[in-house]
């Protein structure tokens, strides 16, 4: 077998009889893998649409658009929204100067302490979302502070600010110092180097870091739901509804979820490809 | 820190240090000391207390009557006894009022035998959960970042980042529906004459605790694949293709070539994924309608919401990050990686 690939013309990807088999598996594979990923979120999309009270594919009573006006309505979950849109805007004032803080020390600190203070800046990342809730809530309770937004926010902060952190690392491992060596050279005070040159060559990472904060908030649960109290976020009032009173509204969320998703990926692809072919252009 | 304050002067980099140190101490650090605190003393339970203090009424009743038989010559020092005994009520009260903290690891060693069932079998099941993501992603990562051309590569990432930003809530109730008494898969048992829908005759797949095992796998799935994909992109395929020529097997070019190269993201992905398992709340809550308590993030929440026993919470919490500190030194050493490879 090998011989004959051996003398056989360098084609891109060359294959055996079992490097062939082994790719037809392996495309087996992937479809089996697709579906198991996507049917589970057909089954959801059409129960949203199913006139039986219960969520449900196979009781099916016709098609309607009920749950959809019946969500219209709902004040609790239109509230967790409005909520879940503070406690987002809260983690992005939060976690973006605490990331980028802790980027700037980490990439320019020279000292066997870095270390440490990486492992115990991205720590949160690796400790379990309850864990975050728990601990911001025994913590505040020392200053009375109860469970509620604001304790939601800082929970979902600690962990998110990490992520900010890296993001942030990424960028400026990337940074060409001599810019700011330049500026300074030329005079330039350090505030408005950091103002001029250093924001600027940021800022599409804060950006970015700044809508993954806010998605991560939205989306968050195992930490919010210690932390929330009497109060209640989208997600956590979805998670209480699982409790009391399961109807296909909650179905017709996770359709406006896996819409927006759709919308944003193919924004998302055109934009690329649009990038790409401007470039080709060149 | 110096070359800190030589491009963005003091007090820039004073602003920084300040963040930083409020986000360590204030957000990570405390808190958790906090939590690991509160999870070492008990309020001593005032029942026995109030046991106590009756007991010394009784004395006292005991006494009087005793005085009124005695002798004259004996009643000043039954007097005195009585008035110490109201002393002691007295100050027994007020412990009453304001119950004594007491440091103690009882919180720790009285875990009731239910919950320590509960305990072991989550941490056997998230890492069973691990295991099982590993298999079934790494072929995935391997085909998006090695087999695939370029644009199917996008296609397919694509492909996975969709699911992933759905809501971890919403992904995972689709399954419930799926597994539900008369959900879609009795419904296809139905069809092959397994089960019996008319007849309530059904299979209780969600009674099992199979079903937040297949609902965990599907959760956290991408935060397996992630990880790996990422180191498997970084393979050049002129390794690849030089082990196939050099006659190796294909199982053969993953052991040797493929996975030692894969070894980093394998590690991160099993850390992330048995942390987001073990910590997990929402799956079993969803997956058993927010009823049973199978799950030892479960066991917790009632211990802060409805037993309102926060330090027993709180060291039950503490003996779950426990688990997960020693399972990314674990993973650390079975894979040979450090911190800075861990989080990237």
């Amino acid at each position: 077998m090998t011989t004959a690939t051996l003398s056989a013309p360098a084609t891109p990807v060359r294959k055996t009889r079992e490097g062939r088999w082994a790719g037809v598996v392996l495309n087996v594979y992937l479809v089996i893998f697709f579906v198991y990923l996507f049917a589970p979120l057909l089954v959801m999309t059409l129960a949203a649409f199913n006139a039986y009270d219960y969520p449900s594919v196979t009781q099916w009573r016709g098609w309607t658009l009920k749950w959809f006006v019946e969500l219209a309505g709902d004040q609790r979950i239109l509230q967790g929204l409005w909520n879940s849109i503070l406690v987002g805007v809260g983690v992005i004032v939060v976690s973006i100067p605490l990331g980028l803080a802790g980027a700037f020390i980490l990439t320019r600190l020279q000292s066997r302490w870095t270390g440490l203070l990486y492992g115990v800046l991205v720590s949160p990342i690796l400790t379990p979302g309850i864990i975050l809730g728990i601990s911001t809530l025994i913590f505040w309770r020392n200053f009375e502070v109860p469970g509620g937004l604001f304790l939601a926010m800082m929970a979902q902060a600690t962990f998110i600010a990490s992520y900010s952190m890296l993001m942030f690392m990424a960028r400026l491992q990337r940074q060409d110092r001599s810019l700011e060596e330049a500026a300074l050279d030329l005079g330039a005070s350090s505030v408005l180097v950091f103002r001029r040159v250093t924001i600027p060559f940021l800022a599409p990472t804060i950006f970015t870091a700044a809508v993954i904060a806010f998605l991560q908030s939205i989306e968050n649960y195992n930490t919010t739901v210690f932390a929330i109290g009497g109060n209640w976020t989208l997600v956590t009032e979805i998670g209480s509804r699982f409790r009391f009173g399961l109807s296909p509204v909650i179905n017709v969320i996770g359709v406006i979820f896996v819409a927006l998703t759709i919308i944003a990926a193919t924004i998302y692809v055109i934009l690329k490809e649009r990038d790409r072919k401007a470039r080709a252009a060149r | 820190m110096n070359a800190l304050v030589r491009t963005y002067g003091r007090t820039l980099t004073g602003l920084f240090v300040f963040l930083t140190t409020a986000w360590v101490i204030g957000m990570i650090v405390i808190p958790q000391l906090f939590m690991v605190e509160r999870s070492l003393w008990v309020r001593q339970e005032s029942t026995q207390l109030s046991l106590q203090i009756d007991r010394l009424y009784n004395d006292i009743s005991l006494l009087r009557f005793d005085a009124q038989a005695a002798p004259d010559i004996d009643k000043p020092a039954v007097e005195n006894k009585i008035s110490k005994i109201e002393e002691q009520i007295a100050e027994l009260e007020a412990q009453e009022k304001t119950p004594q903290k007491v440091y103690t690891l009882s919180n720790y060693t009285r875990m009731s035998g239910l919950h320590f069932k509960i305990f072991v079998r989550t941490i056997i099941y998230a890492a069973m959960v691990t295991v099982l993501a590993l298999i079934v992603c790494y072929p995935i990562a391997f085909a998006v970042a090695q087999v695939a051309t370029p644009q199917a590569a996008a296609f397919l990432m694509l492909g996975l980042i969709v699911p992933y930003a759905i809501n971890e809530l919403l992904r995972v109730y689709a399954w419930l529906m799926i597994l539900d008494y008369q959900g879609v898969l009795n419904t296809m048992l139905q069809w092959v004459g397994v089960t019996n829908l008319a007849k309530h005759e059904w299979i209780p797949f969600l009674e099992s605790p199979g079903a937040v095992f297949v609902a965990m796998v599907y959760a956290y799935i991408l935060f397996m694949v992630f990880p790996i994909y990422n180191t498997l992109e970084t393979l050049d395929r002129n390794q690849l293709e030089a082990a196939r020529d050099l006659g190796a097997p294909t199982w053969r070019i993953h052991w040797r070539v493929a996975i030692p190269h894969a070894k980093p993201g394998i590690a991160v992905g099993c850390i992330m994924t048995f942390m987001l398992s073990a910590g997990s709340y929402a799956v079993p809550q969803i997956m058993t309608r927010g009823t049973s308590g199978d799950w030892f993030s479960q066991t917790i929440y009632r211990q802060f919401f409805e037993s309102n026993n926060w330090n027993v919470g709180a060291a039950y919490a503490f003996t779950l990050l426990i688990v997960c500190i020693v399972f990314i030194f674990l993973m650390m050493l079975v894979f040979r990686v450090g911190v800075r490879d861990i989080a990237r």
